[in-house]
């Protein structure tokens, strides 16, 4: 345990130093802020050091095995359907967890001239979410190709961009980022694998990886839809 | 100062609760109908999860009191420098150690490492998310200060993204994917986010939030680009007879 925090420690420190210094450097050339400001910044840079040590530490433990165990068992014991029904729950579950949706759906009320409901907008990008996640889990079973689904994503997503109100375009793809935590990311990227390391004749890779991408186009594709359809 | 602190606190913890709890009761209820793993390594994963959210709350916390309210100390400067050039040099580099500092980004390159057995090294594929967010974070710089429209990039962009789909190693094609989702972390929310918040206000006029959030998908699309372009430097590489 001692040993994996030390290792962490040592990585994690290699990540946030380029930030620190390149946060020093501008302070002391063009931002000059007031020192308060500057120690704060100091000591959050610390706090949030000794988080992101225990967050690596923790993935590696707990939620990066979860994500796979589930994602081996399923093709085991469950039928599609279940499968299927994972992979909702799993896209409602991360819509509803992320904090960011909140302002999101406020955002959405206001542009829309309170035409919809904050609650609405988290459903519409939930059900946008699972969907793709759905169909995303459906091309690891059944093999369909990575290429010709994400050429039909992000087509639909930018004939949909151009036909959306302007307003909608930004909020659409804050939602796709949104949607994607720093939790979230490592237990879809990791049921991913796991989906993929328990069926014959899949590549690790390509087949393990992009889950997350399509998770996050569906959120996209859902605000904008619902942009066009109140406009 | 006090109240703003335990603000912040319960806001934050508030907001990994709810952003753990969901996972864990989906691997309960996993745990207790499918999965029936032996209870010592259930008690192990746990503890894995808790150490998860303590260390996640830490981090957001860190975010929270020290880069949120410095990020948009630096928007504000930025929006003061009259060099355009200097405002662009600033976001590239503000970019690219923003990117090298996010965990889901980390998190993504390590797993791609381990499951292609080595043959993707995790450094590669840090320096090319980062160097794309650097890129396209300097082009979103510019469109706001010369107000271009955010489909002008985006358009372009997807097209882009698109035809490199094709050319693509196909292992790429799948880690670009999920790049994009990576990229758009917290760092990237506050520090990122705040510098084109500073720089929308000073140009003044149209909503500063939508810019904003134009900016975070410039963000979201960049590595996606970035990461199949290193997929297509690599087939070309390997294709060539030995």
């Amino acid at each position: 345990m001692l040993a994996l925090l030390r290792d962490k420690l040592l990585e994690v420190s290699k990540t946030v130093a380029p930030l620190i210094v390149a946060v020093c450097v501008l302070q002391f050339t063009i931002v000059h802020a007031p020192a308060a400001l500057f120690i704060q910044f100091l000591v959050g840079a610390v706090i949030a050091t000794i988080g992101m040590v225990l967050l690596f530490a923790g993935v590696d433990l707990g939620i990066l095995p979860m994500g796979r165990y589930i994602g081996a068992e399923l093709p085991r014991k469950g039928s599609l359907s279940l499968i299927l029904a994972v992979a909702f729950a799993l896209g409602f579950a991360t819509t509803v967890a992320e904090p960011d949706v909140l302002v999101l759906a406020t955002q959405v009320d206001q542009v829309s001239q309170h035409r919809i409901a904050g609650p609405v907008v988290l459903y519409v990008v939930a059900t946008g979410l699972a969907v793709l996640t759905a169909l995303a889990m459906g091309r690891i079973i059944f093999g369909w190709s990575m290429r010709a689904m994400l050429t039909a994503v992000f087509a639909l997503v930018l004939v949909l961009a151009v036909l959306a109100p302007a307003d909608f375009i930004p909020i659409a793809f804050d939602a796709g980022s949104a949607t994607t935590g720093v939790l979230a990311a490592p237990v879809i990227i990791a049921l991913a694998i796991g989906l993929s390391s328990v069926l014959q004749g899949r590549s690790a890779v390509s087949d393990g990886f992009g889950l997350l991408g399509f998770a996050s186009a569906g959120a996209i594709i859902a605000i904008l839809l619902m942009g066009i359809l109140l406009s | 100062m006090i109240a703003l602190l335990i603000d912040e606190f319960v806001g934050t913890a508030w907001s990994v609760a709810i952003a753990i709890l969901p996972l864990a009761f989906l691997f309960l209820l996993f745990q207790i109908f499918l999965l029936k793993l032996p209870r010592r390594q259930v008690k192990d994963l746990l503890i894995g999860v808790v150490i998860a959210a303590l260390g996640l709350f830490l981090f957001l916390f860190g975010i929270g009191i020290g880069f949120l309210p410095f990020g948009r100390a630096v928007g504000k400067a930025l929006s003061e420098i009259e060099h355009v050039w200097l405002v662009v040099l600033v976001a590239v580099l503000l970019g690219f150690v923003t990117t090298w500092g996010e965990p889901a980004v980390r998190i993504l390159a390590e797993q791609v490492e381990n499951t292609s057995s080595g043959s993707i090294p995790s450094r590669m594929l840090l320096f090319a998310v980062c160097a794309g967010v650097a890129v396209w974070v300097g082009l979103g710089m510019l469109r706001i200060v010369f107000a271009i429209p955010l489909l002008y990039l985006l358009v372009p962009g997807y097209l882009l993204a698109i035809v490199l789909l094709w050319l693509s190693d196909r292992d790429f094609v799948a880690i670009a994917a999920d790049a994009g989702g990576v990229a758009t972390g917290p760092l990237a929310n506050s520090f990122l986010l705040a510098l084109a918040l500073g720089a929308a206000g000073a140009i003044g006029g149209e909503n500063i939030v939508v810019e904003g959030f134009g900016f975070i998908a410039l963000i979201a699309l960049a590595p996606i680009i970035s990461v199949m372009m290193l997929g297509v430097a690599i087939r070309l590489k390997t294709r060539q007879p030995e």
